[in-house]
């Protein structure tokens, strides 16, 4: 019998990246495959091409033996080809069943939507599913784990061959995760293939058959799960050449700058703490959803803390607001520099002034020729790459644009400055000079806490490695010698109970 | 001349091929919206000056002129601020209105002295801007929902404090709206108007505070994360639109002796489309006082043409329209020169 679906030598180019570089699987009906791999290691992109979100650049898509064509998303359902997105496709403000039927509403006499219908029809897939869901009540009144399977309702309301899940846990308790896996096990009993894109090693142990890990969007190997290791698998993940390198530092971390103690932010920050010292990287590591930016916006103010002691210096600070921190001398340069950190429509000037209007005045004057020295310095010290102070910044590139970004809470001069993704969105070269310019803050007496999703980025960058997992500071590493087997552990470790769960409910 | 110039000048440098001149005038334009009013305004100017060589050049039609768009000029300013934060408010011309008649009350009714019946007219305003700001800020509920049900509030409360009107307030308070200057002879709103572009031009060209108001439109979320505080700030701007409401509708109605329930009906829509005609758009994040009072100067000359002309009242809305329009696909154009 033929393989449900077969991808040979698939090939997928971004402008400037390669997303995915000859990449073959096959997956039998019925069998429960993760795809698993790092950030940017293509397992999203995999999924998304198959289910004809993105198109493919090379190579050969089959379906029960049939060559699929170039696809789009519609398409691809019609052939039983279901996707739940990563990040949701729902209209919070639509019923549940129309959310399940989007465009494609059972209809009664000119065109007019039979909404009984739909109703029963939605609520027969969701209970299939095992739950109860009002199918008339707005998806923004959903729990995410009700919301999750309201997804997976709506890919089953095709006939379906094969269900891609892209990181569907990633909002969910443990609880919330369970019950999500009892639904995708009955899928696969009744023949469905399911493809589980995922980096929680836990789950996958827990839920899935066979396992392909990408790395850097090629394959990097294909298990049996009961015939592999958690070892074995991280190796696959992790193991290629680390192209940045640590420099060796003869710098001195000075007195504690800063202390966090038991700070908590519902939901997803529960207890955390930290403490940086003057002239040292502190890097906050963990998985996507382990509360690591949302602990910094905690610490910055810009998310309501519920407990938790914040000190500067030895002194208590009660951060409400960012200005609050801003004046204890706290910077954070946020993760998304578009729609948190710039004024894309704004000059050079101006965006570096934004922190510190009052350094760039006399008086009340604003004074444009202060403001402009000050930028023009950063320009030179960070070695932006711009014609003029006066340049729009929406205009300059990821890297430069990044580099302003930091300019702007270089000039208020931090005594603690937090960077979050300080390379996002960035080329490589822009990335080393990045990791320059943080090593040299720190050489002046800066503490930097520096949030990363990249572990090679937290391996060649800290002085000392905290990570997160599930709101909670789990662990510490001294960053000279630690490897990202010993880091993903720790982030997993909280995660890995899912798989005892499961090992009772065999067992009993 | 002297565009004409700068493109002559352009086209002898050996650069890469020219687009057509009147293109490149057209953008030139397009990247000074106070440029380019300014030159339409003179432009206008000239020309009635030539067509109606007797009507529009003369002392009293100028006086005029100057005088009725006075109320649009100081509303422009805080209109201006508002939308540079990226927000906007509906009720001045209520709160105008409210404004005029408590004035009126306590000067003509209570016979309070005029210089505090000047005080609660402003404060009046203040207030009504205040709630403006709280309801957008503290509620959260969008401006154009917010200020769109006070204006049918406030100008209820008007109808509900002075039935239709306080006809006539006092002398001494009608003083403070018809005092004259001995030189060109122009009413007293005309020269706060003056007084309060100057400054506020300066305030938000210049100043640190004001400044601010740039980086809250410009993008809200990464000005609440560079330490700058919105809220308070888009709550100071509605106050002061509503100050500025006030001494507007102190002024209009100590000049009239009146203060008139129905003061400022529309007005709203006109000084709106003064702020955007003067550069200001909806995202927030641009626009100068400077560009706001030309955009009001434009508008005062276009309905002054219609009235000597006596085409009349009805077209006045048909070329304001159009003008807006095309000043605003001015700034597409603007946006695709970029790119």
């Amino acid at each position: 019998m033929a393989p449900r679906l077969q991808i040979s030598q698939l090939c997928k180019t971004f402008p400037g990246v390669r997303a995915l570089d000859d990449v073959s699987i096959s997956v039998e009906p019925g069998e429960i495959r993760a795809l698993l791999g790092e950030n940017g290691a293509g397992k999203s992109t995999l999924g998304k091409i198959v289910a004809g979100v993105y198109s493919r650049t090379s190579g050969e898509v089959r379906l029960d033996a049939a060559v699929l064509g170039d696809l789009d998303e519609k398409a691809a359902g019609e052939l039983g080809i279901g996707i739940v997105h990563q990040e949701g496709s729902l209209v919070p403000q639509l019923s549940v069943a129309e959310n399940i039927f989007a465009g494609r509403q059972p209809t009664k006499w000119f065109g007019q939507v039979d909404i009984r219908l739909m109703r029963e029809r939605a609520h027969a897939l969701i209970a299939q599913l095992g739950v109860a869901i009002d199918p008339a009540m707005k998806v923004a009144f959903l729990s995410p784990a009700q919301a999750q399977i309201v997804e997976i309702a709506k890919a089953l309301s095709r006939e379906l061959r094969l269900l891609i899940l892209d990181e569907p846990t990633a909002a969910l308790t443990l609880t919330e995760t369970e019950k999500l896996f009892e639904i995708v096990r009955r899928l696969a009993r009744d023949g469905v293939s399911v493809i589980y894109v995922s980096h929680r090693l836990a789950e996958i142990f827990a839920l899935c058959d066979s396992v392909t890990v990408l790395k850097d969007g090629r394959l990097a190997g294909t298990r049996k799960v009961a015939e592999t290791t958690t070892d074995e698998l991280i190796r696959l993940m992790v193991g290629r050449e680390v192209h940045l390198t640590r420099e060796a530092s003869a710098r001195q971390a000075g007195p504690i700058v800063f202390e966090a103690d038991g700070v908590s932010a519902p939901p997803l920050v529960r207890s955390a703490s930290i403490t940086v010292r003057a002239g040292e990287v502190v890097c906050l590591a963990g998985l996507i959803g382990s509360g690591r930016s949302e602990f910094c916006e905690a610490i910055f103010g810009a998310r309501r803390r519920t407990a938790g002691d914040i000190r500067i210096g030895g002194a208590p600070v009660d951060p409400h607001g960012p200005w609050d921190a801003k004046h204890a001398g706290i910077g954070m340069v946020p993760e998304d520099r578009k729609t948190s950190g710039l004024f894309l429509g704004m000059d050079l000037v101006n965006n570096i002034a934004a922190t510190v209007l009052s350094k760039v005045s006399s008086g009340a004057n604003f004074s444009n020729s202060k403001a402009e020295r000050l930028a023009g310095g950063f320009v030179k010290e960070l070695r932006i790459a711009t014609p003029s102070v006066r340049k729009i910044v929406g205009e300059l590139s990821g890297g430069n644009q990044q580099k302003v970004l930091l300019a702007k809470w270089l000039a208020m001069e931090p005594r603690l400055l937090i960077v979050d993704e300080p390379t996002r969105g960035v080329d490589v070269g822009a990335r080393s000079e990045i990791y320059r310019l943080l090593r040299g803050l720190a050489e002046k007496g800066v503490a930097l806490l520096v949030v990363s999703s990249e572990l090679p980025e937290v391996l060649a960058l800290a002085d000392r490695i905290v990570v997160m997992a599930e709101g909670r500071t789990v662990g510490e590493l001294p960053g000279e010698g630690a490897t990202e087997e010993q880091v993903l552990r720790l982030a997993t470790r909280f995660t890995s109970s899912v798989a005892n769960v499961r090992e009772e409910a065999v067992g009993a | 001349m002297s565009v004409a110039q700068i493109s002559e000048n352009e086209a002898q440098a050996p650069v890469e091929q020219r687009e057509a001149l009147p293109l490149r005038i057209v953008r030139r334009l397009a990247n000074s919206r106070e440029l380019t009013l300014f030159v339409l305004v003179v432009l206008l100017a000239l020309a009635m000056t030539i067509v109606y060589p007797h009507n529009f050049p003369t002392g009293p039609n100028m006086r005029a002129v100057l005088l009725n768009l006075a109320p649009v000029g100081i509303l422009v300013c805080g209109m201006m601020l508002l939308m540079i934060a990226g927000t906007f408010d509906l009720s001045v011309g209520s709160t105008l209105a409210l404004s005029g008649v408590w004035a009126g009350v306590v000067a003509g009714w209570w016979g309070w002295p005029a210089e505090a019946a000047l005080l609660v007219g402003v404060l009046v305003g203040a207030v009504a801007g205040l709630i403006n700001g709280l309801i957008v800020t503290r509620i959260g509920i969008n401006a154009l929902i917010a200020t769109l049900g006070t204006l049918t509030i406030y100008r209820s409360l008007t109808y509900v404090t002075a039935g239709t009107g306080v006809t006539p307030i006092s002398d001494s308070f009608a003083e403070y709206g018809r005092a004259a200057d001995p030189i060109l002879r122009i009413q007293s709103p005309f020269w706060a108007m003056l007084i309060l572009v100057l400054v506020g031009g300066w305030l938000v060209a210049r100043t640190r505070f004001f400044r601010q108001f740039y980086f809250v439109g410009g993008n809200p979320r990464a000005a609440q994360l560079s330490g700058i505080r919105v809220d308070r700030l888009i709550l100071i701007g509605f106050i002061i639109m509503g100050a500025l409401a006030g001494i507007a509708g102190v002024l209009g109605a100590a000049r009239l002796n009146s203060a008139v329930v129905n003061a400022g009906v529309g007005i709203e829509l006109k000084v709106i489309t003064a702020t955007v005609l003067g550069g200001a758009s909806l995202k927030g994040g641009e626009g100068t006082v400077l560009g706001g009072i030309l955009g009001v100067l434009f508008i005062a000359l276009i309905e002054n043409a219609m009235i000597i002309n006596a085409v009349g009242v009805f077209w006045q809305g048909l070329v304001v329209g159009l003008v807006l329009l095309f000043a605003v696909s001015l700034d597409r154009f603007k946006t695709a020169g970029r790119g």
